[in-house]
């Protein structure tokens, strides 16, 4: 495990360098921006003045779309300047990252958890029909397989006046071998009702059919934390041995953000909910300062952390 | 007057009704956990054998326990034992297969045989299931608790002759620290 020293060497050694660079072709794209942005500016201005001017309605015709077709030209102009900035971006320093916490992990910026896996997990129980993602890392850490990405899963429903759009789950998804065999599925997931209700709330929750069966576990902060519904009782305790479970708290508390699991085909699901864009750089502001840096190294250090966190690599039963 | 006093009488009933079946859904849970937990059990008292026969030939220290487990091996496959003697057995055999397991760090040779890492394995997955079944049986037995004693379901338990079940504990002379030495010298 890399600790945040460790980090700040192999920054100050490896990647400023990098950074520099990109710090001058990030200038260049601002400077390309604002010349688009005050261009655009110019055309617009140009308009109101010719429209306020002109008598004929056909010239206001014409002008319309020149303009339009203009800043279509400017837009699609400024997305593949900062696509490709921000491809440069992931791939020196992000990717750099990648292998410095773990050397065996492969990283593909533009791909991401496929979506099947995402609903496999069932983790959430709505469909999404708006699916994306990036960011994707995977490879073996010690006798643990992972995989895991940025993913952004939406439900759109309705159309024109009544559309409106669910946003399922934002955040980092991880996908990892789990270290028992098992067949049926367990979901844990944040307590909300618990919460609030107590034990009418866990009367509620044992009322929701389409989780399957309520299993109520014997660890205090556990239960405060989440609830957890199983196709089995027994697998349920199985696989949340009192270890584990401590450990999931633990973990949650690492994160300190809503943390869902689930365990579904001898595998473990972990999503971690963000509300800000992952790995992303910003355009608008110095690359060279180190705090969103180290949050980069953060995000990746927690994600890969599952496996020594939730004591994956422990292989002492019959799952080697 | 009449009406409202049928209607009484009737939700009085549903409620009555619902009461029974749930007591009755509880006490079935209770047995049908502990029938699992027998059937775990069953399968650790399969693997036993094949254990002390794999183990005898290094572990010349232990054949007092290992003659021991034998011996209790018999005695829970043969005879029908109830459910608390069941219990107390288990804690017995847990008792003596985790003093074996530990003896069993001594002997290089032996942690160096395939056939006893795979015994192992299994061993570490019976326990472990055999663990989560007792906890699920506990579970099941404190929901029937909590039934039977809480108001307004215990009317009805008292009702029914329902009393309340004993968990799965471990007796006080088990929880004591497997003592590996003492183990090792009998």
């Amino acid at each position: 495990m890399k600790t945040l020293k460790d980090f700040e060497e192999f920054y100050n050694t490896s990647l400023a360098a990098d950074l520099e660079v990109l710090e001058q072709k990030r200038r260049q794209l601002v400077r390309k921006l604002l010349i688009i942005g005050a261009a655009l500016l110019c055309a617009v201005i140009v308009v109101i003045f010719l429209v306020g001017r002109s008598q004929s309605e056909t010239r206001v015709l014409f002008l319309f779309p020149i303009v339009a077709a203009v800043a279509l030209v400017a837009a699609a102009a400024l997305a593949v300047a900062s696509k490709n900035y921000v491809a440069e971006f992931k791939s020196f320093v992000i990717g750099k990252i990648v292998r410095f916490v773990d050397e065996d992990l492969i990283y593909e910026p533009n791909s991401c958890v496929r979506q099947s896996t995402f609903v496999l997990s069932k983790i959430f129980t709505t469909e999404p029909n708006r699916y994306k993602g990036d960011d994707l890392v995977h490879g073996k850490v010690g006798a643990t397989r992972i995989m895991f990405s940025e993913v952004n899963a939406e439900r759109v429903t309705g159309s024109g006046r009544n559309r409106h759009r669910y946003t399922i789950f934002r955040g980092l998804f991880f996908v990892g071998d789990f270290n028992k065999n098992f067949a049926g599925q367990t979901i844990v997931i944040p307590d909300t009702a618990e919460l609030l209700f107590g034990r009418i709330g866990q009367t509620l929750q044992s009322l929701n059919v389409f989780r399957g069966q309520l299993v109520k576990l014997e660890d205090p902060e556990f239960e405060k934390d989440f609830v957890v519904y199983g196709s089995d009782q027994i697998e349920a305790r199985y696989i949340l041995s009192t270890s584990l479970m401590q450990r999931m708290v633990e973990f949650r508390k690492k994160a300190q953000r809503d943390v869902y699991f689930s365990f579904v085909g001898s595998m473990v699901f972990v999503a971690i909910s963000y509300k800000r864009g992952l790995f992303e750089p910003r355009i608008f502001r110095t690359a060279l300062d180190f705090e969103p840096i180290r949050e980069h190294f953060e995000d990746l250090q927690l994600a890969v952390g599952i496996v020594d966190d939730l004591n994956l690599n422990t292989r002492i039963w019959s799952k080697e | 007057m009449l009406t409202a006093a049928i209607i009484i009488v009737v939700v009085a009933l549903l409620i009555f009704v619902f009461i029974y079946n749930g007591l009755i859904a509880k006490k079935n849970r209770v047995k049908s956990v502990f029938s699992t937990v027998d059937v775990l059990l069953k399968k650790r008292y399969d693997l036993l054998p094949q254990l002390v026969a794999t183990v005898k030939a290094y572990m010349q220290h232990e054949r007092g326990v290992l003659a021991e487990i034998t011996e209790m091996r018999a005695k829970a496959v043969s005879q029908k034992l109830s459910n608390d003697e069941q219990v107390e057995l288990d804690g017995k055999v847990t008792r003596m297969l985790g003093g074996i397991l530990v003896a069993a760090e001594n002997y290089p040779d032996l942690k160096a045989n395939q056939n006893f890492l795979q015994l192992q394995r299994a061993m570490n997955e019976i326990e472990e299931q055999i663990s989560a079944a007792r906890r699920a049986y506990n579970a099941a037995v404190t929901d029937y608790n909590n039934a039977v004693e809480m108001f307004p379901t215990n009317l009805a338990a008292r009702l029914m002759r329902y009393r309340i079940k004993k968990f799965f504990e471990i007796s006080p002379q088990q929880r004591e620290a497997v003592d590996a030495g003492k183990l090792l010298q009998s």
